[in-house]
């Protein structure tokens, strides 16, 4: 059982080893301009069932310098998905989103519901959940310093750093809840066909809703034999081929 | 006197009266079917209300009205009017022409009926002037020349109407009379410069020629279509028979209206099998280019892309791809140039579409590849041409919308700083995970990190009350304090063993400090009875008692008397052993 297990670590470490060599070399490639044999290697490690936010935002360069607007907007999201506050991939996006021909205009959330998104959206939900934990043990160190300080000022100042602990700490569970809640809802997808023309009906002969290019994110809201269902960030629907779109979960 | 003037009168009555005739009198009464006749209908007054007779069996044309007054040598006036019709018979048969009526003074006066046969047609008909006027014109064509029967939609075809005049034909003047319709088809007429006679054969005979209309005609929907004729008013000198005076023929002139005939053409539509989805019409032979006028751009320039289609088809009958640019990219519309010239054969020439695209924010942006499909007829297939797909850098657009805000609010000539993001370089720092990793969120190890804390804070009461319980417990807390230390001098003991004055000091003191926490008693106290006492008032047995009271008996004479290392040991062993017992019987 020991040997086993001393096994499958070695075994971890080297495929991980393995990896962060390939993430390397593809980091050479790229800075000589082999931006195609640059996102072999960063593929060759995702293919390895390895994965983080910079090896899709690397990947997504190489894309964006091949001039091949879906995968570099692909993996543009996929990092922002495991990274949401990662401003190099926000910036590059935007390069990557102007090379797109569609300008589908996002219906703009507004209010308390904009705030909610913004402050929740920042990170993933795994991160407020280290949160939480981070400020429970904070919180035992606080009331441990309440209950053994000497003074009552002290005490006071405790008692109060205590409080703002525990609330720190639902709000970080709260939030991870409604991101993962969130994002198990949305099936963001992006397009890869060159042009697509989205049905209003799940038929082939349905007639043409409109048309949407290369790049253009979406959200899949219903699958049906062939088709998927899908809704714009302008609220638009329609139906799709499914085999014309890649989702990003 | 009197009688006289009432016998003029009578006579003059009389005479009016007995003048008035009313005559119909056809020219023959036996006709051949392709003959005509002519019907006169003679008054000698002015009559009014005529009403001709109905003429069954023939087609009339006419009445030709005639008046005529003469007046005789001896002086007496005569009048005729005279209503001519000309007749034509339609059948054979035997018809009769009924009566006619006029009215003269009140008084009505009518036709007898009158019989005529109907024969068959008479080999030369009987009026020479109409025959020779049939004959005119004889040698005279009007033809419209097709160039294809059977085109595809928006393949041109081309039409020429021409006029073809016999060589025994003297044509004095044209008129046209119908203009030819091209419904269902795009038209373009050519101008003929100078129509020169030619000299041409025209089914086996030499004819004069000269070329009246030529067009180039582009189906625009299948089927059988009519390509409508052209018709010419001719005025055709024409023989009359006569000679002059120095025998040459009297030539009179006629009319005749000649026509091309309309044509029937048979469009075949385009196939169906293998059309691509985005033809868009056109027809013939074409090459298709998209160019930019540049591909790097700086400081706002602006870009022209130029889509052309040269070739030869239907050039003006269809429209040019539209270019697919990113929203990012500001595309007006196009100025559109046709050179395109026509001849009999079709359209030839070129059409552009001429873009302004100007950008908006720096980045690389592509312009699709255009595709343009035509349909040659010639081998009856569809082609495609794809121009390559555009990449268009934009190196830096000039901010000069927020640069002007800045100088007019603020008034300083201030740089301001380029806020717009560069394009970020690979990250060179990463931390891999496994793909199939677990959430840590809602895993138990998440839990068990979320709620040890809160579990451990009444743990942490419970520790600080049982220790405050203890502190606050004083004879409890003497001891444990003298049970600690009579351990501390037997250990200390047995280190010095061997060592006879400290072994003895601390085997002394740990025993005291045993019977301290044990009997709860002071130093002061320790007499040797007292201890008996109070060791046997707790049951403890009189054996262990003596041995206790030996061990601290020989604890003093150690110190005075000289003593073995083995005697040490055995003190030592006793003391543990007893303390045990002590321990166990307290």
């Amino acid at each position: 059982m020991k040997k086993l297990l001393y096994i499958l670590t070695v075994v971890l470490c080297f495929t991980q080893g393995w990896a962060q060599s390939a993430f390397e070399e593809g980091n050479t490639l790229y800075t000589d301009g082999k931006y195609s044999e640059a996102a072999k290697k960063y593929e060759s490690v995702l293919e390895n069932k390895q994965e983080s936010a910079e090896v899709y935002f690397n990947l997504a360069n190489a894309y964006y310098k091949m001039n091949r607007v879906a995968p570099a907007i692909y993996n543009y999201e996929k990092a922002l998905l495991l990274k949401p506050n990662y401003k190099d991939a926000t910036i590059n996006l935007g390069y990557a989103q102007k090379m797109a021909i569609d300008d589908i205009q996002a219906v703009p959330e507004v209010g308390f519901s904009k705030m909610v998104y913004n402050f929740t959206g920042a990170y993933h939900y795994d991160a407020w959940a280290w949160g939480a934990v981070v400020g429970a043990i904070l919180f035992l160190l606080l009331f441990v310093g309440y209950y053994f300080a000497g003074t009552t000022t002290l005490k006071r100042v405790f008692f109060v750093g205590m409080f703002m602990t525990l609330l720190g700490i639902i709000v970080a569970i709260l939030s991870a809840v409604f991101v993962k809640s969130e994002g198990a809802k949305e099936r963001p997808a992006i397009v890869y066909e060159e042009v697509v023309s989205v049905k209003s009906e799940p038929r082939d002969t349905a007639p043409d809703a409109f048309i949407l290019h290369e790049g253009s994110k979406v959200y899949v809201t219903e699958t049906l034999g062939n088709y998927k269902k899908i809704e714009l960030a302008d609220e638009t629907e329609g139906w799709i081929e499914k085999d014309a779109i890649k989702e990003l979960k | 006197m009197k009688k006289y003037i009432v016998l003029l009168v009578l006579f003059c009555l009389q005479g009016i009266s007995a003048q008035v005739t009313f005559t119909a009198t056809p020219s023959r009464t036996k006709v051949g079917v392709n003959e005509r006749l002519r019907v006169e209908f003679k008054m000698s007054a002015d009559g009014d209300n005529f009403v001709p007779p109905s003429f069954r069996g023939f087609k009339a044309a006419g009445p030709s009205q005639t008046i005529s007054n003469s007046w005789g040598t001896n002086r007496k006036r005569t009048f005729t009017k005279t209503y001519t019709y000309v007749l034509t018979p339609t059948i054979k048969g035997v018809f009769t022409v009924g009566q006619a009526s006029i009215e003269v003074e009140g008084k009505t006066y009518k036709t007898t009926p009158f019989k005529i046969t109907v024969g068959r047609a008479v080999a030369k008909p009987n009026d020479p002037a109409a025959a020779l006027a049939q004959n005119a014109g004889k040698d005279i064509h009007v033809v419209a020349e097709v160039s294809k029967s059977n085109p595809y939609i928006n393949e041109p075809i081309s039409v020429v109407y021409k006029l073809y005049v016999g060589q025994n034909e003297s044509l004095r003047g044209t008129r046209q009379v119908d203009v030819p319709q091209f419904s269902d088809f795009w038209n373009q007429d050519i101008k003929i410069p100078n129509s020169t006679v030619r000299q041409v054969t025209y089914k086996g005979e030499s004819y004069r020629a000269i070329e009246l209309k030529k067009v180039v005609l582009y189906p625009q929907k299948s089927g059988k279509l009519e390509i409508g004729p052209l018709s010419l008013e001719l005025t055709i000198d024409v023989p009359t028979g006569r000679r002059d005076y120095f025998g040459r023929p009297v030539m009179g002139q006629t009319t005749k209206v000649k026509t091309s005939g309309s044509r029937i053409i048979n469009v075949k539509p385009l196939p169906e099998n293998g059309k691509p989805e985005d033809f868009s019409g056109a027809v013939g032979d074409f090459s298709f280019q998209a160019k930019p006028s540049k591909t790097t751009l700086s400081n706002g320039e602006s870009l022209q892309l130029t889509v052309k289609v040269s070739g030869k088809g239907n050039l003006k009958l269809f429209n040019l791809p539209k270019p697919v640019v990113p929203s990012a990219l500001e595309m007006y519309d196009p100025e559109h140039n046709e050179d395109v010239a026509t001849p009999l054969s079709g359209m030839k020439g070129s059409i552009t579409d001429v873009y302004a695209i100007i950008p908006q924010n720096k980045g690389k942006y592509p312009i699709k590849p255009m595709s343009f499909t035509y349909f040659n007829p010639k081998t009856g297939n569809y082609n495609t041409i794809t121009s390559e797909e555009i990449m268009v850098d934009v190196l830096d657009v000039p901010d000069n919308a927020s640069a002007n805000a800045d100088t007019t609010t603020s008034g300083t000539q201030k740089q301001a700083v380029k806020t717009t993001e560069q394009f970020r370089f690979v990250s060179l720092k990463t931390n891999l995970r496994s793909v199939n990793r677990k959430d840590f969120f809602g895993s138990t190890l998440f839990y068990i990190l979320l709620l040890v804390p809160f579990l451990l804070i009444p743990v942490i009461m419970l520790l600080k009350k049982q220790k405050q319980a203890r502190d606050n417990d004083v004879a409890g807390n003497k001891i444990r304090k003298n049970n600690k230390l009579a351990k501390k001098y037997l250990s200390e003991a047995k280190k010095h063993l061997g060592d006879k004055e400290p072994f003895y000091v601390a085997l002394e003191k740990a025993l005291h400090n045993f019977l301290k926490a044990k009997l709860s008693i002071e130093t002061s106290e320790m007499e040797k009875e007292n201890i008996q006492e109070l060791l046997s008032a707790r049951n403890a047995t009189p054996e262990t008692i003596t041995d206790f009271i030996k061990i601290m008996d020989s604890c003093e004479f150690a110190r005075y008397a000289p003593s073995s290392g083995e005697a040490m040991q055995q003190d030592y062993d006793n003391a543990v052993s007893i303390i045990t017992a002590l321990e166990k019987q307290i």
